[in-house]
C-alpha cells in the first residue's frame, strides 16, 4: 500500500464558525493504481489534496486529526524541512489552472529545470538536458525551442504539459492531479488524460485523480471515492461504481451525465444545493436533497456500510439489521 | 487563402522572442519613454566623459576680476560663476555626483526595502505585523530633519549622504514590495512551487522578488529623480556635498544671490535637475508599460 489516509480531518476556522472541510475520511492507494476522488465543488476534494501535501493555508486551515501514511510513515508527524523533501520528490501535485500555475517571469524550461535541481544534484548543463527530456516525455513538440518559451507564449494544454513535466521531473511515487483537465477544452482534455495514463505506466506511479467529471473517472480510475459535504459517501472499484451505484447521491450524479440519460429528454438534476458547511443537517448530509430518504435520515448520521467486494456506501438503505 | 492565413498565424504567434526582446519592442513604440531613455543615457555619457567634453577645470578658480560672472558665450556656453569657473564644466562634473548619489542611494534603499518587504509579506501573521509597525514608526520620522541632524553631527561626505539617503528611503520600498508579495503569494504558481518542495528562501528569492522586479525597477527609476532632488535640496541648504566638489543643488544655491544679474549661474543647473527628474520619470513609466508581465498574461 503506497498511501493510507486514515480518519483525516481538516478544519477551517472562519468568522462564522468552524468548517470541517474534510471530515474523517479514509482511503488507500495501491502503488501503480489510480484512485478517483469525485464530488461537486466545495465538497472537500481539493482540501484533501492540499492536506496530503500539507499545503493547507494555515491560518485559517488546520489538519485537526487522522494520519496520512506514505509507505508506512505518517507524514503529518514530519517536520516541515523533511516534508519539503517529500513534496515534488515522493508526492507531486498538478493544479487545475495551468494558466496561473506557472511563474510568468521564467521560461517554461527553466521552471522544469528548477524542479529537477531541487531534488537532484545535477549541474547546469545536465539539468537542462534532463528538463528538455522531460518536456519531450510529456509530448511537447520541439522541446529544445519550447524550453525558452515563457508561459504566456503557450496554450493552455501546453502549459498543463509543462506543469505535468515539473511534477514528474523527480519521478514521484504519487501524483495528485487536482482537476487537471477542468480548465482545458474537450479535445485537449482527452490528450492530457491519455498522457497521464501513458506516464503512469511508464513511470509506475500512482495517481490520485480529483475531478467532478465522471467521464474522466471512468477512463482512468481503478477505485472511486465519492465525497459529499466533506464526507465519503461511497467507495467502490470503478467498474462496480458505474454498474451498480449504491448511494442515492452517486446515482444522481450518474443520472445527470449526458451519456447515461435518454436523448431528447432533459437531463435529470439533483434538486437543491450543497448544505451550508457551518450549519450541516444533524442526520445524513444529503437528506434534504435525497429522493429516497426515510425518517431516520433526518436524525441519525449513517455509517459507511460495507456491501462486500470493497464496496462501501453511507446510506441507511443498506442497513441490513433493520431491513 | 489558406497559405495567407497560415502566415498570419505565424506572425501573430509570439514564439519568436523572449521576454526582453518583446518588452523592448513595446518600449520602442513609446516615444516619450524613448525620449526619457535618451535623456538618461546622455546624462550618464556626459558624466562619464566630462573630462573629455570640456577643456576647463571644474574646481580651480579663474582669473578673478576678469573671468567673474561672464555672460554665456562661445568660450563659456553657460557663462562663468563667482570664481570665474565655467558653469557648463561644473554642471558636467556635477552630474557625476548627482547621478552616482541617485543611483547608489536608490540601489541601497531598494535592496533593503525589497528584502524586508518580501520577508514580511511572505511570512505574514505576527512577523508581518511587527515589521510593518516598525516601518510605520520609521516613516513618521521627518526625513529631511533626520538628514540635517546626521550631517550636522558627522562630517559631510558623499558616502555619508548616500548611506543616509538610502537608509531613510527603504521604508516606502518595503511597503510597496510587501503589497506586491501579498498578492503574488496567493497565486497558484507559488502554491505549485511549494508543492514541488521549494523552501521559503527559494520562494522569496526565486519566485516572489523576480515577480516584483518590474514594480521595483519602475519605482527605483521614479525614485532616482526624488533622490536627486533631495540631494539638491541638501546642497542648497549648504549641507550637501562639501565644496568645492560641484553639485547641481549647490550651484543653484550659489547663484541665488545674483539671480537678477547673472541668471545663468542658477538657471542651467536648475534646468539640469528638471531634465534629469523628467528623464527618469519618463523612462520609469515606459519601462512599466513595456515590462510589467501583469499587462500581457
Amino acid at each position: 500500500m503506497l498511501l493510507k489516509v486514515n480518519n483525516l480531518e481538516t478544519i477551517f476556522r472562519m468568522a462564522r464558525g468552524e468548517v470541517r472541510a474534510v471530515d474523517r475520511i479514509s482511503f488507500n492507494i495501491k502503488s501503480g493504481k489510480t484512485l478517483g476522488l469525485v464530488g461537486e465543488s466545495g465538497c472537500g476534494k481539493s482540501v484533501t489534496a492540499l492536506s496530503i501535501m500539507r499545503l493547507v493555508p494555515d491560518p485559517p486551515g488546520k489538519i485537526a486529526g487522522g494520519s496520512i501514511e506514505l509507505e508506512g510513515n505518517d507524514i503529518l508527524k514530519l517536520p516541515e524541512k523533511e516534508m519539503r523533501k517529500i513534496r515534488g520528490n515522493e508526492i507531486s501535485i498538478v493544479f487545475q489552472e495551468p494558466l496561473s500555475s506557472l511563474n510568468p517571469v521564467f521560461s517554461c524550461g527553466e521552471q522544469v529545470r528548477e524542479a529537477i535541481v531541487l531534488h537532484q544534484h545535477l549541474g547546469r548543463k545536465d539539468s537542462k538536458t534532463e528538463a528538455i527530456e522531460m518536456l519531450r516525455r510529456v509530448r511537447i513538440p520541439d522541446p529544445e525551442t519550447r524550453y525558452k518559451n515563457y508561459p504566456h507564449q503557450m496554450s493552455g494544454g501546453m502549459r498543463q504539459r509543462v506543469m505535468i513535466a515539473m511534477a514528474l521531473s523527480c519521478q514521484p511515487k504519487l501524483l495528485i492531479a487536482d482537476e487537471p483537465t477542468t480548465a482545458l477544452d474537450v479535445s485537449v482534455q482527452a490528450q492530457i488524460i491519455e498522457l497521464l495514463q501513458d506516464l503512469r505506466e511508464e513511470l509506475g506511479m500512482s495517481i490520485l485523480l480529483i475531478t467532478h467529471d465522471l467521464a474522466v473517472i471512468a477512463q482512468m480510475a481503478d477505485t472511486v471515492v465519492v465525497m459529499y459535504a466533506g464526507k465519503i459517501v461511497e467507495k467502490a472499484p470503478a467498474g462496480k461504481l458505474f454498474s451498480d451505484p449504491s448511494h442515492p447521491y452517486t446515482q444522481g450524479l450518474l443520472a445527470s451525465m449526458p451519456g447515461y440519460s435518454i436523448p431528447g429528454k432533459s437531463l435529470p438534476v439533483i434538486p437543491g444545493s450543497v448544505p451550508d458547511p457551518v450549519k450541516l443537517p444533524p442526520g445524513c448530509r444529503f437528506s434534504d436533497r435525497c429522493g429516497k430518504r426515510i425518517e431516520k435520515c433526518f436524525n441519525e448520521e449513517p455509517p459507511l456500510f460495507n456491501l462486500g467486494d470493497s464496496h462501501f456506501s453511507r446510506c441507511w438503505l443498506h442497513n441490513k439489521e433493520e431491513n | 487563402m489558406i497559405e495567407r492565413k497560415n502566415r498570419e498565424n505565424k506572425n501573430s504567434l509570439p514564439c519568436s522572442g523572449g521576454l526582453w526582446s518583446e518588452g523592448w519592442a513595446r518600449f520602442r513604440k513609446r516615444h516619450l519613454a524613448v525620449a526619457g531613455a535618451v535623456i538618461v543615457l546622455l546624462l550618464y555619457l556626459v558624466a562619464i566623459f566630462a573630462p573629455v567634453l570640456t577643456p576647463y577645470d571644474p574646481v580651480a578658480h579663474g582669473d578673478i576680476p576678469g573671468d567673474r560672472y561672464l555672460r554665456p558665450s562661445i568660450e563659456h556656453p553657460f557663462g562663468t560663476d563667482k570664481f570665474g569657473r565655467d558653469v557648463m564644466t561644473r554642471m558636467f562634473y556635477g552630474s557625476q555626483v548627482s547621478l552616482s548619489i541617485g543611483f547608489l542611494a536608490v540601489a541601497l534603499s531598494i535592496f533593503l526595502g525589497s528584502l524586508v518587504g518580501a520577508v514580511s509579506g511572505y511570512a505574514g501573521g505576527i512577523v508581518d505585523a511587527v515589521i510593518m509597525r516598525v516601518v510605520d514608526a520609521l516613516m513618521a520620522i521627518p526625513r529631511l530633519f533626520l538628514l540635517l541632524t546626521c550631517i550636522a553631527l558627522f562630517s559631510r561626505s558623499i558616502l555619508l549622504i548616500i548611506i543616509l539617503l538610502g537608509a531613510t528611503g527603504w521604508m516606502s520600498a518595503a511597503r510597496l514590495v510587501r503589497g506586491q508579495v501579498l498578492s503574488i503569494k496567493k497565486k497558484d504558481y507559488i502554491v505549485a512551487a511549494e508543492g514541488l518542495g521549494v523552501s521559503g528562501k527559494g520562494i522569496i528569492f526565486k519566485h516572489l522578488i523576480p515577480n516584483t522586479l518590474t514594480v521595483i525597477i519602475v519605482s527605483a527609476t521614479l525614485r532616482i529623480g526624488g533622490i536627486i532632488l533631495t540631494e539638491a535640496a541638501l546642497s542648497f541648504l549648504g549641507l550637501g556635498v562639501p565644496p568645492p566638489t560641484p553639485s547641481w543643488g549647490m550651484m543653484v544655491f550659489q547663484g541665488r544671490d545674483v539671480l537678477l544679474n547673472a541668471w545663468w549661474v542658477s538657471t542651467f543647473p536648475g534646468l539640469a535637475i528638471v531634465m534629469t527628474v523628467i528623464g527618469f520619470n519618463l523612462l520609469g513609466d515606459g519601462l512599466r508599460d513595456a515590462f510589467d508581465p501583469m499587462h500581457f498574461t
